[in-house]
């Protein structure tokens, strides 16, 4: 019951971080918080729904680690 | 009826879905993430040239596809947590309506692919339409080849005495799960930011 609900809440914060994604793209740090998010979606749809929180720590961490070192060299290049 | 076989004892250091399919997940990230990389790289070399193309690109779709993508995401793992608890009807409603995701977000791509090419926008157009449709369009393959390893395993699911290796199925679940990643970093840098 509890991974039900868990998979309802991470399901439902998605679908608000996309529509506050798709909201904010004219602000002025748009691009900070885009990257930012997405990355944060990732972690979410990897942990709860790929079940990588059951993983070894190995895997739980070289996957955010990826994620966020891609994100990192796009924020960097568009600066 | 239904047999499983879950030869999950022992995978401690295994991740679900398996190694083999994980280090697959990383292969493609990897990719992705590069050609994502080489888009930003060029876009920056030629803003004006991509932030005019972007505004032709409709956000809307590019929204609501990513919607249909992580439902169809929320329904695969309810499919998966069906198959542990041998619950077959669970089971097989979900990944309908994960294959629904799926389709529709097929036919979403297919209008918008169908809008550039009658407003004459192709491969060649720019380098931005390079990269739009070498981008989106190996993406959508990767969604095309999850529907067929769903169907796939939701016709071993409908038969008679349906036999399903329980990890057989995470792995599905895993590589459809990576499109959904996948999407996740290139719907934003295609369609978000300027």
């Amino acid at each position: 019951m509890e991974m039900k609900i868990n998979n309802r809440i991470t399901w439902v914060v998605l679908i608000l971080l996309t529509t506050t994604t798709a909201l904010i793209t004219e602000f002025k740090y748009a691009a900070y918080f885009i990257m930012g998010i997405s990355v944060i979606k990732s972690m979410l749809v990897a942990f709860q729904f790929m079940e990588l929180k059951y993983a070894h720590p190995f895997w739980k961490t070289a996957l955010p680690l990826l994620i966020l070192l891609l994100a990192i060299i796009i924020l960097l290049i568009l600066q | 009826m239904m047999k499983t076989d879950n030869a999950s004892s022992n995978k401690i250091f295994y991740p679900p879905g398996g190694i083999l399919l994980w280090i697959i997940i990383f292969l493609e990230l990897i990719t992705f993430g590069m050609g994502i990389i080489a888009f930003v790289y060029y876009g920056k070399q030629d803003s004006e040239l991509f932030h005019l193309s972007k505004l032709n690109l409709n956000k809307t779709i590019g929204v609501i596809n990513t919607l249909l993508l992580l439902t169809s995401g929320f329904f695969m793992a309810e499919s998966v947590k069906g198959i542990r608890h041998l619950n077959l009807q669970k089971t097989k409603s979900y990944l309908q309506l994960t294959m629904m995701g799926g389709l529709l977000f097929t036919i979403l791509k297919g209008i918008e692919y169908f809008q550039k090419i009658q407003a004459g926008i192709t491969l060649e157009t720019n380098l931005f339409y390079t990269f739009y449709w070498l981008l989106t369009g190996f993406h959508l393959a990767h969604i095309v080849v999850g529907m067929i390893i769903l169907y796939f395993m939701y016709h071993q699911l409908t038969k008679k005495i349906a036999t399903v290796d329980v990890d057989d199925f995470e792995a599905s679940a895993a590589f459809w799960h990576m499109c959904d990643l996948i999407w996740l970093l290139l719907f934003p840098v295609l369609y978000l930011l300027y």
